[in-house]
């Protein structure tokens, strides 16, 4: 029953061909929790702009935020929110665009 | 003719009468030409086919996926804006995405409070649907859902017109309540008592009205705001409210007095800040009661009765109870309190309907309603809708958030945060501690921010 499903599974697979293979981009949907302030994708109106910019470089300024613990401002409170995979996940998927 | 044959031509005929009318929707739609426009997809008024009307025209770069769906969005808020941008961003150019409205246009809840302040105007808030529709090629509709129809999967309008759907989202937004058993203040039952006591909680002509009333005011007026128990929408928007009028009485009318009735047992976002704002910043101008209870409110005499005993006032500013927009609470999908939709926070699919989704401040979350998370919401359930079409499940862990900038007096603000994430224990959004913060200070730079922020959030959700 269970190699019946599997072969039925490939042959769908095969028929439907590599445009159903509809994967998500990983991070964009915890990336877009950006996009009210930074605007859609990143790319502004707002503030920073941050489409494009090195995945490392957006990462460590995440981290920096995220490990201060004095003068909270609002970007510092808000990356707390998040764990680092996660940070990384949104640098990952905003360094992509352009 | 055979019984058969007159069938086939009524069938025929229905169908033409169909093809003309769906012509005249699209051209009262804003005309275009037909073979490019997306459009809602109506049933046929005999037997319930449905005919597509070829793919959608648009300037914005949508993802390049080979889905096919028909998504109907419900309410063109915060919420249902995001949600039906990003279906077509996400979804890419299969993905046919009506929008519902019963308005022309959008009107901005936040930064509503700056009218009664008279630094914004209404039409200053406005936000059209003009570029969602040439931008991403989302069909707009301006008409009132009446009726769902889960199993068949379709909407009935006002109009008479159905439409069908694979995915329903409703952003229906909040109503009031104003039927005393069903806990709304006694008083405010008739019409004419509502056009005097007013909300002003859905910006629009109320906001200009009860800023005339303000200005009506004498010196040494007194302002009464009553807050509802929560949830209700924007958690610190009621305390802004009474700060800036504070700040406006206070440099025009003087000597008036701001009373906050406050139904919940204390200030319920922004402690810090309007703790502050009400004992040292108004001072002498607000007066903040917590645990307030109205027993009633009398239009003409403009007398509440309270716990506190009877308050005669010059403006009354009541905003009643919440709950979910009527066509949740009109077609089963809240919860036994009979107020918000129960939904499941991966998707904001309903727990009550398969297929139909609900988002914003008409969900039963454990998140504030508010513009800001409302779009998040919104891009949540368009990427678990997306994903249902290509045959996935949700993302399980999706990370929501909120923020918001708070106006302390007339030139300076706070700001408020915090993060959510999905629990797998309680099946809900929870909160992380160490990202829920609020402003140490107010301060005229957090004003710039707030100007900032603003407009961001609505070009990302309605440009």
């Amino acid at each position: 029953m269970k190699v019946v499903t599997l072969m039925a599974g490939a042959l769908l697979a095969l028929a439907t061909g590599p445009t159903q293979a509809q994967q998500v981009p990983a991070g964009r949907l915890l990336a877009s929790n950006c996009f009210q302030c930074h605007g859609t994708n990143g790319k502004g109106p707002g503030f920073e702009t941050l489409a494009g910019k090195s995945a490392s470089d957006i990462y460590k300024e995440l981290l920096e935020m995220k490990r201060k613990t004095t003068e909270i401002d609002i970007m510092k409170a808000h990356s707390k929110g998040y764990t680092d995979q996660q940070l990384w996940a949104i640098a990952q998927y905003l360094s992509t665009q352009r | 003719m055979t019984r058969i044959d007159i069938d086939t031509a009524r069938r025929l005929l229905l169908k033409a009468a169909g093809a003309g009318g769906l012509g005249a929707l699209l051209a009262s739609c804003g005309g275009g030409s037909t073979d490019t426009e997306a459009a809602p997809v109506p049933l046929a008024a005999d037997d319930g086919t449905q005919t597509a009307l070829g793919t959608s025209r648009t300037t914005a770069t949508l993802a390049t996926t080979s889905l096919k769906g028909r998504v109907l969005v419900v309410g063109g808020g915060m919420a249902g804006a995001a949600v039906a941008k990003y279906l077509r961003l996400w979804g890419g150019s299969g993905v046919q995405v009506t929008l519902i409205e019963r308005a022309t246009s959008y009107t901005s809840n936040i930064m509503s409070n700056f009218v009664l302040t008279g630094q914004k105007t209404v039409a200053q808030l406005g936000y059209k649907y003009d570029t969602l529709v040439s931008k991403y090629g989302i069909s707009r509709v301006q008409d009132e859902v009446l009726a769902i129809d889960p199993v068949a999967r379709s909407v009935t309008l006002a109009s008479g017109a159905k439409l069908a759907y694979d995915r329903l989202v409703l952003a229906p937004g909040i109503d009031f309540i104003y039927d005393p058993m069903d806990g709304g203040i006694p008083g405010l039952e008739t019409p004419s008592a509502q056009a005097k006591i007013l909300h002003a909680w859905q910006a629009g002509p109320q906001s200009t009205a009860l800023r005339n009333q303000i200005l009506a005011m004498p010196s040494g007026g007194v302002f009464v705001l009553t807050i509802p128990a929560k949830p209700y929408r924007c958690p610190p928007g009621p305390y802004e409210r009474a700060c800036l009028v504070a700040d406006w009485l206070k440099k025009n009318r003087p000597g008036s007095k701001v009373i906050i009735l406050d139904a919940n047992p204390g200030i319920t976002a922004e402690v810090h800040s309007f703790t502050d704002a009400f004992t040292n910043v108004h001072a002498g101008v607000t007066e903040y009661h917590a645990n307030a209870s109205i027993q009633s409110i009398d239009p003409a005499t403009m007398t509440l009765h309270t716990n506190l005993g009877a308050i005669k006032a010059h403006v009354i500013n009541a905003i009643p109870p919440h709950k979910a927009g009527r066509i949740v609470t009109a077609s089963g999908l809240a919860d036994a309190g009979g107020r918000w939709a129960p939904v499941n926070v991966l998707s904001y699919e309903s727990k009550l309907a398969a297929g139909v989704h609900v988002i914003g401040d008409a969900a039963a979350t454990a998140q504030p309603k508010a513009g800001h998370i409302g779009n998040q919401l919104g891009k949540v359930c368009a990427d678990a809708i997306v994903r249902a079409f290509a045959g996935q499940s949700p993302d399980p862990a999706p990370v929501t958030n909120s923020a918001c900038y708070s106006p302390i007096t007339m030139d300076t603000a706070s700001w408020l945060t915090a993060v959510f994430q999905y629990d797998p224990a309680s099946g809900g959004m929870a909160v992380v501690q160490d990202s829920f913060r609020e402003a140490e200070q107010r301060s005229k730079d957090h004003i710039e921010e707030m100007n900032r922020w603003f407009a961001a959030l609505m070009a990302e959700t309605y440009a």
